[in-house]
């Protein structure tokens, strides 16, 4: 790495319609952006399920980035909500664990939003590597096995 | 489970990808991988040896999971299944790693890019193992078609359609069909008469026994699927059910309201008309100021709403040619009279154009040209003066500030998305972009499908155009649906969610979460059970089943556990 600092792993899941299609957009248009995500495709963001987003960061993921279409534009006419009503459990959840609040960031970027993309990808390195290496692995590994 | 034995394929895809990521490196990592058996870069994996390499070591090698590390799978996805499927391997144990798109197009340092890749890679080899075999679905095609939208694109695909004997459903907003071209005098550039061209397809439309008309209609619903959509049109003579296979979107567009334009005074200015308004004087014969007299002088402005910063950033695309088309058609009847012509750019792009523009200096109409995202001045002429009012231009061209005279001026008003896009795109599932246009499905390589299958989009909802392009739409996505309507039964994707009737415990959760009303209970049973023709895959109730009883097939939570491990 051409930087000592340190370079954050993010997992991203994008919801196929509006995010990833967005994403590809990103790259046809060639805009450049920080080479730190790690994407998963799903088709909707109603899928994201809160484990996975708990499982990625059990293996070492420093931040998890939730993308879907915006609200009213779903695919799956309203998936998208039901990401959104899902996220704020999932904050208090990460809280009680002692996670930073931005480690785990839900956006909504569109099939036309290439540049928008670009940016929140840029943008959450930026609030990532600021935040450190997400330590809490650990605690939530003990957590995890005392159940 | 036996050991998987699974093939890696990193595509270099010429140098789009190599020039970025040590394609060679990502195949000697993936090598390393647990039930990797071969992994090997290669320069066009989507071209036929490509493709053959795949088929070849899946026959010899006994390959029995494949990945291919290229562009998106939204680009060649289908491409390399049917390669699997030629080599005799169910098509769905493959898996895609985006390095293009997403890696080699996004990033400039070849080593991230290439961990990058990497990582990638590796989540696609985990994710693959957990693939299963799923079988090919069938459907029935109903072989009629719900077109939305009367103007010319509407009209086509009805009329392409119907005369090659199959139903036809044409729902009109308004009151009569034609659209805004029935609102115009002469098309650009051969000078024909729009009324011709228009009149002859209403004709043909309304006496056709497969084409049903409704006027002053709406779509009130749409529901199902490819093949088999239903869908309940309302109007005047009450809501009727209509059952399609395909729907063509030809909602068309809107024209600028100019009043926005504040400089101009469209709406209190009565000598200040927008391009549809000056069309119906051509169209009546009379070019008359509010005063009832011939104008000495017509100054037609461009762009307007157009290209600018306050607006549309777009081009409306034809304006330009109208705007000269009006030259023409004020020199052949006033020859008197004085044109000028305000432009930003001149964009004469089509064929035919460039004559025509060439045409339009010979009958000597003036051109000026204007600062973007600046408005040409408009003053009241004085008692004294032989015009109704001057307007003030910073030529571009002479550097000067000049006053023309002008009696009549006329906006070239450009397109924008209608008002009702939002709830149209909401009705038939499809998306827009920034400015309210409709999505496509690719820009270049499937520009009427969208990313609903059996909704096409054809003519300026999609974007502005001119005739024959809307014209050539209407013609692609009616090509579209007929391929299908002759197969006679489609293929559909073998994804969708499927409920283990030993684990549902009956709780109904997943009942209303179905955004297609895809689950039904068993009363009887006590079970949910999803209806996988209807079916979209999404996922919800995957997530939302309390007692984990719902699979979603090829998104199954092992699968995606496997990549999350595999990316990390
Ligand atoms: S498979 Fe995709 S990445 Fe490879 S050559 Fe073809 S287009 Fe390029
Ligand atoms: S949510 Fe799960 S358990 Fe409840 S009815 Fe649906 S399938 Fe059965
Ligand atoms: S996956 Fe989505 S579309 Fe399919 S049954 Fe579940 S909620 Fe309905």
């Amino acid at each position: 790495m051409m930087s000592n600092g340190f370079e954050p792993k993010i997992v991203g899941f994008l919801c196929n319609w509006c995010s990833y299609t967005g994403a590809d957009l990103a790259g046809t248009s060639r805009i450049k952006y920080a080479t730190n995500l790690r994407v998963i495709r799903t088709m909707c963001s109603a899928r994201i399920d809160p484990t996975f987003i708990l499982k990625a960061l059990l293996e070492g993921a420093d931040g998890v980035l939730i993308c879907g279409c915006h609200p009213g534009d779903c695919h799956y006419v309203e998936g998208n909500y039901k990401a959104m009503r899902r996220y704020p459990l999932l904050k208090r959840l990460l809280d009680a664990y002692g996670i930073e609040n931005e480690r785990v960031q839900l956006e909504w970027v569109s099939a036309s939003e290439g540049r928008r993309f670009a940016e929140v990808v840029d943008r959450m390195t930026e609030q990532i590597k600021a935040l450190g290496p997400c330590k809490v692995r650990t605690a939530l590994a003990f957590d995890m096995a005392e159940r | 489970m036996d050991t998987p034995k699974i093939g890696v394929y990193v595509c270099n895809c010429g140098t789009n990808i190599k020039k970025v990521v040590d394609c060679d490196e990502v195949a000697q990592q993936a090598s390393e991988q647990p039930g990797v058996v071969c992994a090997r870069s290669y320069k066009y994996m989507c071209s036929n040896p490509g493709q053959e390499m795949i088929i070849k070591d899946i026959q010899e090698q006994g390959l029995d999971r494949v990945v291919v590390s290229a562009c998106s799978p939204r680009m060649h996805e289908s491409t390399f299944r049917g390669a699997l499927a030629k080599a005799g391997l169910n098509p769905y144990f493959l898996e895609m790693a985006n390095i293009r798109e997403q890696c080699s197009w996004v990033h400039t340092d070849p080593r991230a890019a290439t961990d990058k890749a990497t990582d990638l890679t590796r989540g696609a080899v985990r994710r693959v193992v957990f693939h299963e075999a799923l079988e090919k679905r069938f459907v029935d095609m109903c072989p009629a078609t719900l077109v939305i939208g009367g103007g010319i694109t509407g009209l086509t695909a009805a009329l392409e359609l119907a005369e090659s004997g199959n139903q036809v459903y044409l729902v009109e907003q308004s009151g009569r069909l034609g659209g805004n071209l029935a609102n115009v005098d002469l098309t650009a550039p051969y000078l024909d008469s729009a009324r011709d061209l228009i009149r002859e397809r209403i004709l043909r439309a309304t006496r056709n026994p497969n084409i049903t008309v409704f006027l002053d209609a709406k779509v009130e619903s749409l529901d199902g699927y490819v093949g088999n959509f239903k869908a309940k049109v309302a109007s005047a003579g009450g809501t009727v059910p209509v059952e399609i296979g395909s729907v063509v979107v030809a909602t068309g567009y809107k024209p600028f309201d100019a009043s926005r334009v504040k400089a101009f005074g469209h709406g209190t200015n009565p000598n200040v008309i927008t391009s549809f308004e000056f069309e119906a004087m051509l169209r009546k014969g009379r070019i008359l100021t509010d005063k009832g007299r011939p104008p000495r002088y017509v100054t037609v402005i461009h762009c307007v709403g157009s290209r600018s910063e306050e607006f549309h950033p777009y081009c409306s695309r034809v304006c330009c040619m109208t705007a000269l088309k009006y030259g023409q058609e004020i020199k052949s009847a006033l020859p008197d009279a004085f044109v000028y012509d305000l432009y930003i750019d001149m964009h004469a792009f089509g064929k035919g154009c460039e004559d025509f523009y060439k045409q339009a200096s010979e009958i000597r109409t003036i051109f000026m040209m204007f600062q973007k995202n600046t408005a040409p001045q408009i003053l009241p002429g004085g008692p004294k003066d032989d015009c109704e009012m001057f307007l003030r231009v910073d030529d571009k061209l002479s550097g000067e500030e000049v006053d023309i005279p002008t009696d009549l001026v006329v906006l070239m008003v450009g397109m924008e998305a209608r008002d009702d896009s939002a709830e149209v795109a909401r009705l038939v599932n499809i998306s827009r972009d920034k400015d309210g246009w409709f999505i496509e499905s690719h820009p270049k390589l499937d520009p009427v499908a969208t990313t609903t299958d059996g909704v096409y989009i054809a003519g300026c909802c999609q974007s502005p155009k001119d005739i024959n392009e809307s014209v050539a739409q209407a013609r692609a996505a009616t090509a579209r649906i007929m391929a299908k309507i002759a197969k006679g039964r489609i293929e559909v994707d073998a994804v969708f969610a499927e409920v283990n009737q030993d684990d549902c415990s009956g709780c109904r959760v997943c009942n209303d979460l179905c955004p297609y009303g895809a689950i039904d209970f068993n009363s009887e049973t006590r079970r949910s059970n999803v209806i996988s023709a209807m079916c979209k895959a999404c996922g919800a109730c995957v997530t939302a089943c309390p007692s984990a009883a719902i699979k979603g097939r090829h998104f199954t939570d092992e699968q995606i556990f496997a990549q999350i491990e595999g990316v990390l």
